[in-house]
């Protein structure tokens, strides 16, 4: 195992350097801007995305009851997926002026739709979840 | 004799380096240990090496999917010398591309669940123990922002919004891949008792703890992350497979929304050729070793044609299958003595711009299938298809299928 470790050790640090090395000689990589965005896309998730994660968590845990508590978490994950690919769709910044068939779709009307479907399976788990727990035994 | 020093000075050597790295660093002092710093600040009793063992196993998996079929794509886009991508078969493209992207938009539940599962570990105490602690928390810090960079840049990128990106998607995008898929190597090393514990059943979380937690158990979480995977994966892969596009109403691309039902990714107006192409004084320039001829739309009508079915199939992940009429290319190269064996270059009529011109190799150039096509669906090509003619050829990104062309030239070998 340990000849394994050393070698992927040795082949992953390999790999960053070339991916240094590449980036910093590629005249089309504006290196700053790219930097930039990794620190910025680092900070925004480990100081804002997953605190509120987490946040929505205790308050979950705080007032929703415990029978239906894995239902909702689960569906605010599948939620929260569908979400991040959606909303830069929905937003529609990149729809371009000049051909309509590039994001041609109402995408705001799509993420309801999912979230609609997403809730809809939530809603009849817990109905079930709530008769299961009264049935007698 | 020799060799037994060598081996004494090595060890030597590689004692002192450990004795450097392993030296325990200061500790601050406990006054700052405070927030999500203290012993205890997290307290979700789902997290375990069990469940990011799992969660890891899945994610790099997906990585490795998308590191080798992002790879293909750029290399055929920007082929090495020791590169060659064939002709055949046709859908091969079609399907390594509509998988990279699939199997990225399905990393964003994987990724943020693998995130979580580890994020406590992000205010470890003391923050460093020593130098190769460090190190190590550098390399992981490479790993998550270098994950985090292409997620979001492939998801800014398939809605095409470029404006947030302050860098060269394909460039950038293509370095950070390699930035990734090295921190990953290494994090694997690390990390390899740990992964193999996890995932040999041992190292779960106490199933007490998490049961009077009353939320999602590891399966009932890793299950919520495989539905939610399969969500993303099924509201848009239908803008790569026909039949699903009606469930997929997140689909960036519908294959049969756009002018002669075929989706556009720039349109004529947006490169700047309506005139050029419209010009009823076009001709098509071809260039080889028995010299130059010019082609008009009436000399292009008068040779043999074909019709077949190929796919337009875009970076972006998006395909669709289309009926295109036109001529062979090595019927064209034919009439100027192009070499039977030789490259081709394409050149748009466009005046700039990335995708310009494309070279065919050989193996393109001389496939029956490669036209220059001059209809779509039995019409004569819509001008954001490229009227009055333009390249299609099996097996190719949709940005080398040139559009608008103006020349066609044997390049020598």
């Amino acid at each position: 195992m340990k000849a394994v470790r050393i070698c992927l050790a040795m082949l992953g640090t390999l790999a960053m350097g070339y991916a240094v090395l590449g980036a910093v000689t590629d005249p089309d990589d504006r290196l700053a801007g790219h930097l930039s965005f990794l620190l910025a896309v680092q900070a925004a998730h480990d100081a804002v995305v997953l605190p509120v994660a987490i946040g929505v968590g205790l308050l979950l845990r705080r007032y929703v009851p415990a029978p239906a508590r894995r239902v909702v978490q689960a569906a605010l994950v599948v939620s929260v997926a569908v979400a991040v690919v959606a909303v830069p769709l929905a937003l529609g910044y990149g729809r371009p002026a000049d051909h309509p068939s590039a994001l041609p779709l109402n995408y705001l009307r799509g993420l309801l739709t999912v979230l609609a479907s997403v809730w809809l399976v939530a809603g009849v788990m817990l109905i079930g979840t709530r008769l299961r727990a009264r049935r007698p035994g | 004799m020799v060799r037994a020093r060598v081996e004494t000075v090595t060890r030597a050597l590689i004692r002192r380096i450990d004795g450097v790295i392993r030296r325990p660093l200061p500790v601050p002092p406990s006054r700052w240990r405070r927030g999500p710093l203290r012993a205890g600040a997290f307290t979700s009793a789902l997290r375990s090496e069990r469940l990011t063992s799992q969660l890891g196993l899945w994610l790099g998996i997906a990585f490795g999917i998308c590191f080798v079929t992002g790879f293909l794509s750029h290399a055929i886009q920007h082929p090495p010398s020791w590169f060659a991508w064939p002709a055949r078969p046709v859908g091969l493209y079609r399907l390594t591309q509509g998988v990279h992207v699939a199997t990225g938009l399905a990393t964003v539940p994987l990724l943020a669940a693998k995130l979580w599962s580890v994020y406590p570990k992000l205010f470890a105490w003391p923050p460093v123990r020593d130098l190769a602690h460090a190190l190590e928390r550098a390399s992981v810090a490479v790993l998550v922002g270098a994950a985090l960079f292409q997620v979001v840049s492939g998801v800014l990128n398939v809605a095409r919004w470029y404006a947030p990106m302050t860098f060269f998607f394909t460039a950038a995008h293509y370095w950070t891949a390699w930035l990734a898929i090295g921190a990953l190597l290494l994090h694997v090393a690390v990390q390899l008792p740990v992964i193999r514990r996890g995932l040999s059943g041992r190292g779960a979380a106490s199933g007490a703890d998490a049961r009077a937690q009353a939320g999602l158990s590891r399966r009932g979480l890793l299950a919520a992350v495989a539905v939610a995977a399969g969500t993303v994966t099924l509201a848009t892969v239908g803008q790569t497979v026909r039949p699903l596009a009606r469930l997929s109403p997140l689909a960036p691309r519908r294959p049969d929304l756009g002018p002669q039902r075929l989706p556009v990714n720039q349109s004529a107006i947006g490169a700047g050729v309506v005139a050029a192409a419209t010009d009823p004084a076009y001709r098509l320039v071809i260039t080889g070793p028995a010299g130059t001829v010019r082609l008009s739309l009436a000399d292009l009508a008068a040779l043999p044609h074909y019709t077949l079915s190929l796919p337009i199939t875009c970076v972006e992940g998006w395909s669709a299958d289309a009926v295109w009429t036109g001529v062979r290319v090595r019927d064209l190269l034919a009439l100027v003595g192009g070499p039977a064996d030789g490259p081709a270059m394409v050149e748009s009529l466009q005046a700039g711009g990335r995708y310009r011109t494309s070279v065919l190799d050989p193996a393109h150039v001389h496939d029956p299938l490669t036209l220059l096509a001059l209809r779509l669906h039995d019409e004569p090509l819509h001008l954001d298809h490229g009227y009055p003619c333009r390249l299609i050829a099996p097996n190719r990104p949709g940005v080398l299928q040139t559009k608008w062309v103006g020349r066609l030239t044997a390049v020598p070998r």
